[in-house]
């Protein structure tokens, strides 16, 4: 085990934590392992790139990420009008990014069972074991907070002066320990509450809204440059505002860089540094209570509601043919609905792809207007909801708990037809068709109606369009294998799979073009999709074990 | 006898509620030097809640418990560096390798790294997993990480051995040693307290066998003692009676309908 730097630094505050009564060798011993584990392990921002780097390296290649997002902090701080605008916006996003990724990727050191079993039943108290873990998540918040202020820092200091960037850095730290102190004190709320796997759920919804927001942010990277209008509304201040952590933070920079010494910024000037360190000793005070609490984490008892067979059952009667795929396709539909790795890695394309249709309709709106959309051919937008389908026939094979899948092997199957079949179907019904309806009625909304053939036609070329993935990409049987190999080489077969749907759709444009071409185009896909529907899915199971 | 002077473990009035739900009732309970004990119970009867009181790792519960002399409640935290855990959970950190994961108990144990390297080396050895000692805990099978937990529970001799479902996934072999192990360790006047439900091996190996049923010590003695007071002959069938179960074949019939019913 290495020894690390971050370690080596901290022995220097040794006589700090002997102070507060924390055994500092045993700390560093757990720190150390700790550090050690965490760089065996995979953060949630660079999970969905493809290119596989060597261990100990992926964290790194997450602090890039997250310098580069760290550039939009900039305008904020060049601009020297009204500090308290400019950095309670700074300070916004940064507390937002900070407190969602100290959920994603940090939960599991706070939610830590394991500590308790191995390490307190050990010679060791409950004060070293709990510093050490503020410790270790602290690390990590500064490293990560310091990437993503990193290019406002160095701008600051040149352009702000000395005195602004010592401020910045100050307040960055308390900002740090308010965010750790506020997620702990969030967690113990939430368990008060609810059991582990409430809790459990929720850490999973707020990782995937961080994947959704990163990508989202990075298409907006470049519209946010023209903030500098905003930046000249006059304050007035209002009591809600001293609810908003932002504001606090901002004070110091109107109090001390501009010597305004109102009352609001004097206010929120002292609030910028009492709520952190008084949230500190809240902590320090209730950590006890937390713990028993956390015993909770394991209970996912609680109450269990006695359901019927469900909405699920009767739509697979209706969907499904054969009684294996009506079998997979409830079985798939309960894996897609629950396994929380599935979701975090399905779920935020699926935001993006019922988002991104209108993202790209809303700039033509900008250029073009209502009336000259409604008459236009715009409405191949809708095409990009078709983005989803190779993430998802991609992750469908794979699962955390792929070991079940010993499963198939226990039980003889005829043919992988109805397994497939049963999975894609799942799939369509419970994700592609509900996004797909919400879409295409406001699109009927937006086009006045008039695009009733066009929206079948758009919805069997996707059904084509999912077939021509499952066979093109490398198949294994639905949740049979662990994610690690999700990316190998799967990124660069997305692009011939597009050219596909292009084609489609240039097909359906051409259709349009010609008097009675929709209702040709119709007969032709029904009948295609009849074909591929039933002849697609023959995969012998000996390919498959390849 | 000069082993049996002094408790090494006193509990008196042990009560513990989670919630709404009384798990301890009422524990009273004297340990002494050398003895092997086979703490048995049905599911949720709250053995492993008792062990883990006395770890320390649940608090909150009413009553005295004073191991090695030393109240447990008064916040020091020595006594547990007397004392050897194997959890019933096999919680482990599993991207370590067997020697760090090893090392780094050994050190919380306020052990010296070299000292607890050679020793972990020495015992992995002899368990037949020396060829593994670098690689990392979780490509190991079930019977290797437990084999993993009992010597992280021996590295620093301890005096009390709580064993919760210590054999589960170990060979036959392997069993057949550690049996002898713990049959040396008591005879040396460790205290070994062994949670488990495979009756047979609490049966041969325990010198004292207590039975709690419902959050209550329901029966305390040798394994003959409990013979003598009651009419059935194994300690399973003790255990069925004193846990009031006499449904079993009934039950057992009904299954087998179930099953063939399909």
């Amino acid at each position: 085990m290495k020894d690390f730097k971050i370690l080596k630094f901290l022995d220097k505050l040794k006589g700090l934590f002997e102070n507060l009564g924390v055994d500092y060798f045993v700390m560093r011993r757990i720190l150390q392992v700790k550090l050690t584990l965490d760089e065996r392990r995979v953060p949630t921002v660079t999970m969905n790139s493809s290119s596989k780097k060597k261990k100990g390296n992926r964290f790194v290649g997450s602090l890039l990420v997250y310098i580069l997002l760290g550039c939009i902090l900039i305008p904020f701080v060049i601009s020297q009008n009204n500090y308290l605008f400019q950095m309670s916006f700074l300070f916004g996003i940064l507390i937002f990014m900070m407190f969602t990724t100290l959920v994603s990727d940090f939960s599991s050191v706070l939610l830590d069972l394991r500590d308790k079993d191995i390490i307190l039943s050990k010679p060791v108290d409950d004060k070293t074991l709990n510093v050490a873990k503020i410790i270790h998540i602290l690390i990590y918040m500064f490293y990560v907070t310091f990437s993503f202020t990193g290019p406002a820092l160095i701008v600051s200091l040149f352009k702000n002066g000395f005195l602004f960037f010592i401020l910045f850095l100050i307040e960055i730290i308390l900002m740090d320990f308010f965010i750790v102190v506020l997620t702990a004190l969030l967690y113990l709320l939430i368990l008060k509450f609810f059991d582990g796997e409430k809790l459990k759920d929720i850490i999973n919804y707020v990782q995937i809204i961080l994947t959704v927001t990163l990508s989202i942010g990075y298409q907006l990277i470049g519209r946010l440059f023209d903030f500098s209008d905003i930046m000249n509304i006059n304050f007035v201040p209002k009591w809600w505002q001293y609810l908003i952590p932002s504001m606090w933070f901002a004070g110091p920079f109107e109090l001390i860089i501009k010597n305004n010494r109102n009352f609001h910024i004097v206010l929120f000037s002292i609030l910028a540094f009492i709520i952190p360190i008084l949230s500190i000793i809240i902590y320090i005070k209730l950590t006890p209570y937390f713990e028993s609490n956390l015993q909770k984490l394991n209970n996912s008892s609680g109450n269990m509601k006695v359901r019927g067979k469900g909405l699920n059952y009767y739509l697979s009667k209706v969907i499904c043919r054969t009684k294996d795929e009506r079998t997979f396709f409830r079985f798939a539909t309960n894996m897609m609905k629950k396994e929380r790795k599935f979701k975090l890695q399905v779920y935020p394309s699926l935001g993006l792809a019922l988002a991104f249709p209108f993202i790209f309709l809303l700039s033509d709106l900008k250029a073009q207007g209502w009336d000259a959309i409604a008459i236009s051919k715009r409405y191949f937008n809708i095409y990009f909801i078709a983005l989803i389908v190779p993430t998802v026939i991609m992750t469908m094979g794979h699962s955390d708990k792929y070991k079940g899948a010993w499963i198939y092997k226990a039980v003889s199957f005829k043919g992988t037809k109805d397994i497939f079949r049963g999975t894609i179907k799942a799939f369509i019904a419970n994700f592609l068709l509900p996004m797909y309806i919400f879409q295409s009625i406001i699109f009927m909304l937006i086009f006045k109606g008039s695009i009733l053939l066009d929206l079948i036609i758009v919805f069997l070329n996707i059904l084509l369009f999912i077939v021509i993935c499952f066979r093109v990409s490398k198949t294994a049987l639905p949740f049979s294998e662990p994610f690690d190999t999700v990316n190998q080489g799967k990124g660069l077969a997305i692009i011939p799979l597009f050219l596909i749907l292009l084609i489609l759709a240039g097909i359906h444009y051409g259709a349009t073009l010609l008097t009675y071409g929709r209702y040709i185009n119709i007969a032709i896909l029904v009948i295609l999709n009849i074909i591929i529907w039933s002849k697609g899915f023959n995969i012998s199971m000996e390919k498959l074990s390849q | 006898m000069e082993l049996f002077n002094e408790p090494i473990i006193t509990i008196r009035g042990l009560k513990k509620s989670f919630g709404t739900k009384k798990v301890l009732k009422e524990i009273n309970l004297d340990v002494y030097k050398g003895q092997i004990i086979g703490y048995i119970g049905p599911n949720g009867a709250g053995k492993s809640t008792t062990v883990k009181i006395m770890l320390g790792l649940i608090e909150d519960y009413e009553g005295e418990i004073k191991i090695l002399g030393q109240d447990i409640s008064n916040g020091d935290v020595e006594y547990k560096s007397k004392i050897g855990y194997v959890p019933e959970t096999a919680e482990i950190y599993d991207n370590l390798t067997g020697r760090e994961y090893l090392t780094f108990i050994g050190e919380l144990y306020g052990l010296d790294y070299d000292e607890v390297d050679e020793k972990a080396q020495k015992l992995m050895d002899l368990f037949g997993l020396k060829n593994v000692y670098d690689s990392r805990i979780s490509s190991y099978s079930k019977g290797m990480r437990q084999k993993v937990l009992i010597i992280s529970s021996l590295l620093n001799n301890p005096d009390i051995l709580f064993l919760d479902e210590p054999l589960s996934g170990m060979d036959a072999n392997s069993v057949m040693v550690f049996k002898e192990v713990l049959a040396e360790l008591a005879s040396q006047g460790k205290t070994i307290f062994y949670s488990s439900h495979i009756m047979e091996v609490v049966e041969k190996i325990s010198n004292r066998i207590i039975l709690i049923n419902d959050g209550q010590i329901v029966a305390d003695g040798s394994f003959d003692e409990l013979k003598g007071k009651s009419i059935e002959g194994s300690l399973e069938e003790i255990f069925n009676e004193l846990t009031g179960f006499k449904e079993h074949k009934d039950i057992a019939e009904e299954i087998v309908s179930i099953v063939q019913g399909v």
